[in-house]
């Protein structure tokens, strides 16, 4: 709203996220030029003041030539990036740039199939990552978040050619406009037009932010994606200001919510590392490997103590480590598509669905129904019968009679649940905002609330295991499961968990004021410390609705964001070295010379009473470390990384590499995909070509439409949704369409190795053919909405896809594929791969020129359990 | 639940709503135009020259059915026989009551006939009654309501009363001038109520509309009479014959008018269903005109002469009913006249 | 109080959520579960049961002010409803005086009196009020107002996240309108015009509670460029009747007196 140029790259904002998007016509209403580079023309295209089409998968390619050309053109935020980014930091000698290596960094191992990160490094010492993978390289775990002060060595001339700067400066530097137009099919006018816009909206004056979503997270390199994002941003100095920054633009209503008191397997609340069996044998060693001398997390053992009290009360004492050793153990990679395949090789006994409708939702639909008849009970919760739930009746096999209903052995348990209308409870949005909803009406039936159905199966399995003794039963035994109950249901209390969220004196019960309070002597509890203080004063922060015109334009008074209430992070950013803003258009927040503390329009985001002028003392421990000038306090040396030394699975630098299943060769580097992707060698899971497959000669992206939600439960159902988009269609352009011999409104199949589905044509201009190299290349576009059950059904996308996932956080690749389309409509009863791939595989070898993803030196990669490969591998020895 | 579109379980959700007493047969057979599917590029329904969305109406098609048109032709019969009544009633000296009873007998069955063809287009025929609620002069339908009510009753008392002798007799003749006074407006409102509708073929052409309609209950009437059994003197006979002639001539006449008042709405008349009946009623009444012409007293040929009069103002009827259907599906014929400003606005505002 | 609608299509983003939430609030039926393959609008038209309908229009033109690498296209969207027009046809066709203006001078149809003759729906320049065949009465957009009377805004204008619907006081919302226009002018929208806002824009309705802000010709959007309410144009038709009836009766009587005259 602030921004004077939003860029909306790899999400389509007007329809998946409507509401938000009104304050990007708002910002459009006071001059802020808004860009969309989609590979669709598409709703937001329709409102947006420039449109650029991308081939799918080749944003780095754009993003990277971006930043090429602000580094050329110097007109990077010099004064921002010199004080506030790594970029003056010396690197180790023996770091190599993928320049060097073709498409490597130095570190790969061939053994192992992953990077160490140890020549990533700053020049004498050895720094780990404030969030991401933990466990980049599984060898002897090293500090995982601890540094010294940052780098040693710093050139603030930028010129040494070991400097970060110079590093980036050489690394992006054949990302020319010309590969843009070779490898995403946008003209040189074009790119010009978006890196002057940009530009021109960053500095002091002005600010320019990114809004994306899963349009670049799932890719196997989607984590780069958003880095390439995150250093452009930082070189134009667009970060912790107001009209800054990178939004992600979180998916389901709380998803937001569910990674920071997380629903993911390898944290704890609050972004705790989650314990591992290896290396966390006990609590001091965990502390040890967790601690951090320098930054933020120097606080970590205060977060972790209160975590263990909230959790397990009086039964936590100092001499029992506070009960840590009752903590599961990680005893690897158990993402979902790893847990799916283990599920497939018979690994996985039982299942529990709760609120989520994979065959539709997940790759590879047909996997993972071939998974779930293989355990032996599943649980699904859901509003009504979904097409999960149903796997073992109403299935493309079982329609074909591949499988047989009698031969499946699972026993499915079904859950009516309540919607959140019935339950109280908080969503966090995209924007870290906490906003409590209350329940409008009693849930109908059997219908159940996620906190009702988990605490009461707590409660009896508690009662069942009252009188054991094992030890792995200690932790279950010693949980405080205690909240009031509500109604005849027997609700619990969503109020009082909120309490024990925000946290609480353990002596007296009363709720600290934030995470500044905690301890980490057993005197305070807190269920997830940046959520600390949101029930400050007894009082539900979340709930607080005061109108915008009774409060400032920051609007503290609406619900509650963590952390502290602070709307935007990293806000210290906003002032100069000295603490000035960096202008009056941008004021945010600033060093009050008199009161001799931060203040402004937000929560500052630092040490309140650290002034500008503040330099660590060389004996500083924990926060004291961090100068007066460092605003990204949780990095352990409170600069921005342009480089990342650590935290990565993949590399320092974001490096472009073609999708697992691409259209052209990489022309950058021989290096065609993600060296560290993760890849499932089954029979059940064929690949096609890395590029040019005769049989699957165009890309396939999949994507949401407003009037559906996701995999379709909710919105197939409902009449006033369904009619607006009443069938599975799919998007080509009039050229396929000529080509093909496709008619708008007819029918169409569209095929890849795993799966064939069929759709309605929709003809358009919206989703352009790209030409490449003199080469024509198609784009189809479908929507995954649709399934078997509901008003309206229809073939889901996810047939389609294989698993592949990117190494850093195994997100699937499902924008970026390559495929077939014929006219007609498919054979009764829908193929999909049960027992090998529907299409014979070709070699890799066409017309004698080897088509292969990987150099020589990483195509070694073994092939672990489940026919994993790539990075996680190692990790992933089921114990 | 399931199919009445809303899919509320009435157990869980309260039906409150404006729209909830909405009946549902089906969804989807509500709207038998929805099942359109455009065939081509999106971006094609877009012309420069004449765009329009998808080749969509503009306008809703008449909801009326078959019971509409019919109610013109009687509606006018009756009408025109009243009027033929009064004035054989005035001028005949007692000499022409014959014709006057049959016809104010048609003209009673007419009125009878034609609310009930009324009510039963009414898609709450149950509510006919409300027809009667207000006097609205903008709307011919609700003039046009109270005309056939008073002319219906008036028609239907001059025949029960016909012939009576003393008070009754005074009554009748009386009520058969009233019949009279409500038959004209009766036989002409229907080609009014056409008119004022947005309906681009019936709107163009709502000055010649009345001539044609009147014509047609004349010849109507006239051709009727050739197929009743009802014993008339030959001087009657004449007396309708003539009647007969002078509308069929004007029928005829006012079709060409019709023709030329289209504009932009003519295929209507040329094209289709509408166009084929359109013809079909000019050749049907041109015969009929020139077999009443043809001399002799003949009764086979007032037989042939009332079949293909009666013919001819059917299909009239019918063809302008459907070519008003049509013309409401072609959004070229609203969007042209209008450009030609046919509307309302000056020309210089509608240079976009 | 004139309440109304000011709907700007330049910055509607075709989320249907006014569509979605007009039926939602009134609890109106699906009208048909089908793919009709005009881009992204499967509701094709207003009808009985869709008092919101948005339309989508894939220009092969381009749009003043927006560049793309796809081009001469264009996507415009826009929200169309009952215009509440200040002649209202349908209102002044009704025969039982079941259309009637509210005391917020919208136009309003009440379904305990309409007795589905259908003369409405041929009267409506626009094509908004129908009668639904299994209900048999006529149906259009209520402007909410059982909301109104509540002293809320209407459910499609409170559902829209951009307010390109906007509700209020309908002299507020025509400066509102015309300021609107001006700053699309000022930046180079030549072709961005008011539509009904107001009897000299639209002489044939006396202009419209409900207008819009558009970018193209009407036609583009389903919409006439002139609409009259056909009331307005009815004295002719009611002159020529009386001289054809008049005709008739001298017909009659002409007819008579000829016979006995003639007769023998
Ligand atoms: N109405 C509605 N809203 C939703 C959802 C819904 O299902 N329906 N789902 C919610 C959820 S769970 C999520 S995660 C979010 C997702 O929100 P979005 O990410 O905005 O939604 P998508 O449509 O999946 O993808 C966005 C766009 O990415 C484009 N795209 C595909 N590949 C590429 C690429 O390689 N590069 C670039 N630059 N663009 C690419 C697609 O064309 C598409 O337009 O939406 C949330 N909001
Ligand atoms: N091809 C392709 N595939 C994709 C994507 C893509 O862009 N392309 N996007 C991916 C993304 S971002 C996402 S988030 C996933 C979504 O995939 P899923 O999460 O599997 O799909 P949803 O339909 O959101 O499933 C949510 C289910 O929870 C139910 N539900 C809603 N509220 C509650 C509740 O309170 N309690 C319980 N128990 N159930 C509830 C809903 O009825 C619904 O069935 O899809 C992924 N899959
Ligand atoms: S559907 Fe809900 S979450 Fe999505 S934009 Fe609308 S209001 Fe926000
Ligand atoms: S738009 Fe049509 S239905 Fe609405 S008020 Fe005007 S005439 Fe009546
Ligand atoms: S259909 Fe109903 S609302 Fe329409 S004119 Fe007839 S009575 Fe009035
Ligand atoms: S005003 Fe009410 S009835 Fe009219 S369209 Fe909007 S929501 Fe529907
Ligand atoms: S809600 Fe607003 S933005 Fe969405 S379609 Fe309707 S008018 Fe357009
Ligand atoms: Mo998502």
């Amino acid at each position: 709203m602030n921004a004077d140029c939003i860029v909306i790259q790899g999400s389509n904002m007007a329809e998946c996220h409507p509401v938000a998007f009104r304050w990007v016509m708002e910002a459009k209403a006071r001059g802020a030029k808004i860009i969309h580079v989609d590979p669709r023309f598409t709703r937001t295209s329709a409102v947006a003041d420039l449109h650029v089409p991308i081939r799918a998968g080749s944003d780095v390619v754009f993003l990277g030539a971006l930043i090429r050309h602000v580094i050329e053109n110097e007109r990077y935020f010099k004064e921002y990036v010199l004080r506030y980014t790594n970029a003056p930091a010396i690197l180790k000698e023996d770091f190599k740039d993928t320049e060097d290596l073709d498409g490597l960094f130095s570190g790969w191992d061939g053994e192992k199939g992953q990077y160490d990160p140890a020549s990533w490094g700053y020049e004498g010492v050895e720094v780990g990552a404030a969030a991401g993978q933990r466990e980049s390289y599984t060898g002897e775990p090293f500090s995982q978040r601890g540094t010294q002060h940052g780098a040693e060595r710093f050139d603030f001339t930028l010129r040494n050619p070991r400097c970060v700067f110079q590093v980036l400066k050489r690394h992006f530097s054949r990302y020319t406009p010309e590969i843009v137009e070779e490898v995403c099919g946008i003209p040189p006018g074009l790119f010009f037009k978006v890196a002057e816009a940009l530009c021109d909206s960053s500095g002091r004056e002005r600010t320019a932010a990114f809004c994306y979503a899963v349009g670049w997270t799932q890719h196997s390199t989607g984590v780069q994606y958003i880095r390439t994002a995150s250093i452009l941003q930082l070189l134009l100095g667009n970060i912790g200001r107001p009209g800054g920054g990178i939004l992600a633009l979180r998916g389901h209503s709380s998803i937001q919510g569910s990674t920071d008191i997380p629903t993911l397997y390898d944290i704890l609340p609050g972004y705790l590392a989650m314990p591992k069996d290896k290396t966390d044998t006990s609590f001091e060693e965990y502390v040890k490997l967790n601690d951090s001398p320098t930054g933020w997390w120097s606080e970590f053992p205060k977060y972790i103590v209160s975590l263990l009290k909230a959790w397990f009360g009086a039964a936590a004492t100092k001499e029992n480590g506070w009960l840590f050793d009752a903590l599961p153990r990680l005893s690897g990679d158990h993402s979902h598509m790893t847990t799916v395949s283990a599920m497939a090789d018979g690994l996985v006994k039982g299942y529990f669905l709760m609120g989520e409708n994979p065959t539709v939702g997940s790759m590879h639909g047909a996997f993972h129904r071939a998974a779930m008849r293989k355990l032996d009970w599943l649980v699904v919760r859901d509003f009504a019968v979904t097409e999960s739930a149903d796997f073992w009746r109403d299935a493309p096999e079982i329609e074909r009679g591949e499988v047989r209903t009698e031969s499946i052995p699972t026993e499915v348990f079904f859950f009516p649940c309540a919607a959140h209308t019935e339950k109280d409870g908080s969503f966090t949005n995209t924007q870290r905002l906490l906003q409590w909803h209350h329940k409008a009406v009693e849930p109908p039936g059997d219908c159940r609330s996620e906190l009702h159905f988990a605490w009461h199966l707590g409660r009896r399995l508690r009662d069942l295991y009252k009188d054991s003794t094992d030890p792995k039963d200690r932790g279950l035994l010693a949980l405080t499961w205690d909240y009031p109950v509500e109604d005849a249901i027997e609700e619990p209390s969503a109020e009082a968990v909120l309490k024990e969220i925000s946290g609480f004196r353990v002596a007296d019960g009363a709720p600290v004021d934030g995470f500044t309070q905690l301890k980490d002597d057993g005197s305070t509890a807190c269920g997830c410390w940046i959520y600390s203080g949101s029930y400050k004063d007894g009082v539900n922060q979340p709930a607080r609705r005061k109108s915008a015109r009774e409060q400032s334009w920051v609007a503290p008074e609406w619900g509650w964001a963590w952390p502290v209430n602070r709307r935007i992070l990293y806000n210290r950013a906003s002032a100069d070295p000295e603490g000035r803003p960096w202008s009056e258009r941008k004021r945010y927040v600033w060093w009050d010379e008199e009161k001799k503390k931060w203040t402004g329009e937000d929560e500052p985001d630092f040490i309140l009473e650290r002034p500008p002028s503040y330099r660590p003392p060389e004996d500083a421990q924990g926060i004291d470390t961090l100068a007066g000038d460092t605003p990204f306090v949780m990095q352990g040396d409170g600069l921005g990384w342009l480089f990342a030394p650590t935290g990565l699975m993949d590399g320092p630098l974001p490096t472009h590499y073609e999708p697992q299943e691409g259209v052209i060769e990489n022309p950058l580097y021989g290096q065609q995909c993600n060296p560290t992707r993760m890849e499932w060698n089954r029979r059940e899971n064929p690949y096609h070509r890395p590029w040019n497959d005769p049989r699957f000669p165009h890309v396939i992206t999949t994507y949401r439409l407003t009037e559906h939600h996701t995999a379709g439960a909710m919105s197939r159902w409902l009449s006033w949704l369904s009619e607006l988009q009443p069938a599975m269609f799919c998007e080509v352009s009039p050229e396929l369409a000529r080509e093909k011999g496709l008619t708008n409104g007819g029918w169409a199949t569209i095929t890849t190795a795993r799966g064939e589905i069929e759709a309605r044509v929709l003809m358009t201009e919206r989703l352009p053919p790209l030409r490449m190299r003199g080469r024509v290349i198609h784009q189809i576009g479908l929507p995954y909405h649709w399934g078997s059950k509901g008003l309206v059904r229809g073939d889901a996308a996810n047939e389609l896809i294989a698993f592949v996932a990117d190494p850093n956080v195994s997100i699937q690749e499902s924008k970026a594929l390559t495929g077939n389309i014929v006219a007609g409509r498919r054979s009764r009863g829908r193929r999909v791969v049960t027992s090998g791939p529907l299409v014979p595989s070709l070699g890799g070898n066409r017309d004698g020129k080897d088509l292969n993803r990987d150099l020589p030196v990483v195509g070694q990669k073994r092939t672990g359990p489940h026919g994993i490969s790539g990075a996680r591998m190692k990790q992933d020895e089921e114990t | 639940m399931e199919e009445d579109g809303r899919h509320i379980a009435p157990d869980l959700g309260l039906l409150t709503g404006e729209g909830s007493q909405q009946r549902i047969g089906t969804a989807g057979e509500a709207f038998p135009s929805r099942t359109f599917i455009w065939r081509d590029l999106p971006s094609h329904s877009f012309e420069e020259e004449q765009p329009t969305y998808y080749g969509r109406p503009v306008l809703k098609e008449p909801v009326w059915i078959w019971s509409v048109p019919v109610y013109f032709y009687v509606g006018g019969t009756a009408g025109a026989s009243a009027v033929l009544a009064a004035a054989a009633h005035a001028l005949g000296e007692g000499e022409l009551d014959g014709l006057v009873k049959s016809c104010r007998r048609v003209a009673a069955v007419g009125g009878v006939v034609g609310s009930a063809l009324l009510v039963y287009d009414l898609g709450r025929p149950e509510r006919f009654l409300h027809m009667l609620r207000v006097i609205r002069p903008t709307s011919a339908m609700s003039l046009g309501s109270w005309v056939l009510a008073v002319a219906a009753s008036a028609t239907l008392g001059s025949a029960l009363l016909a012939g009576r002798k003393g008070f009754l007799g005074r009554l009748g003749d009386l009520s058969g001038y009233v019949a009279a006074l409500f038959g004209m407006p009766l036989s002409g409102y229907t080609a009014v109520l056409l008119g004022n509708t947005a309906v681009p073929v019936w709107n163009a052409t709502r000055r010649s509309l009345p001539h044609l309609f009147i014509g047609t209950s004349v010849s109507g009437l006239a051709s009727l009479f050739g197929l009743l059994p009802v014993g008339l003197e030959p001087q009657e006979r004449t007396i309708v014959e003539r009647f007969g002639v002078v509308g069929k001539v004007v029928d005829l006449a006012a079709m060409a008018v019709v023709e030329r008042e289209a504009g932009h709405a003519e295929p209507a008349l040329k094209e289709g269903v509408s166009g084929a009946l359109w013809t079909a009623a000019r050749i049907l009444t041109g015969a009929s005109l020139a077999l009443s012409l043809l001399p002799g007293g003949k009764r086979a040929r007032r037989v042939a002469g009332g079949l293909l009069g009666t013919a001819g103002a059917l299909a009239l009827r019918f063809a302008v009913f459907q070519a008003g259907k049509a013309s409401a599906r072609d959004p070229r014929a609203t969007f042209r006249r209008q450009r030609d400003s046919h509307g309302e606005a000056p020309e210089s505002s509608l240079d976009r | 109080m004139a309440v109304g609608f000011f709907t700007d299509t330049t910055i509607c983003i075709g989320c249907k959520a006014c569509e979605v939430a007009c039926k939602q609030w009134n609890q109106l039926p699906d009208d048909g579960l089908l793919f009709t393959g005009m881009s992204y609008d499967n509701t094709a038209s207003l009808g009985a049961s869709t008092w919101r309908h948005v339309s989508f229009i894939e220009r092969p033109v381009p749009l003043t002010g927006q560049e793309t690498g796809l081009g001469d296209f264009s996507w415009l969207l826009m929200s169309d409803v009952c215009k509440h027009c200040q002649r209202a046809g349908c209102l002044e066709a009704c025969p039982t005086g079941a259309i009637l203006r509210t005391e917020f001078d919208s136009v309003y149809v009440q379904p305990d009196i309409c007795n589905g003759c259908g003369y409405c729906v041929v009267s409506c320049p626009f094509g908004v009020i129908d009668r639904r065949e299994d209900d048999g009465r006529a149906w259009k957009c209520t402007l909410c107002y059982d909301r109104l009377k509540g002293g809320l805004e209407p459910a499609c204008a409170k559902a829209c996240p951009t307010d390109s619907i906007q509700f209020g006081d309908l002299d507020e919302l025509q400066d509102r309108a015309r300021d609107r226009l001006e700053r699309l002018h000022r930046h180079g929208m030549a072709e961005a015009y008011l539509y009904g806002a107001d009897a000299a824009g639209q002489p044939g309705t006396e202009g419209l509670n409900a207008f819009f802000l558009l970018v193209d010709r009407p036609e583009v959007y389903n919409l006439p460029s002139d609409p009259v309410a056909p009331a307005k144009k009815a004295a002719p038709a009611w002159t020529s009747m009386a001289f054809a009836v008049l005709g008739m009766a001298a017909a009659a009587v002409g007819a008579v007196l000829s016979a006995r005259g003639g007769g023998d």
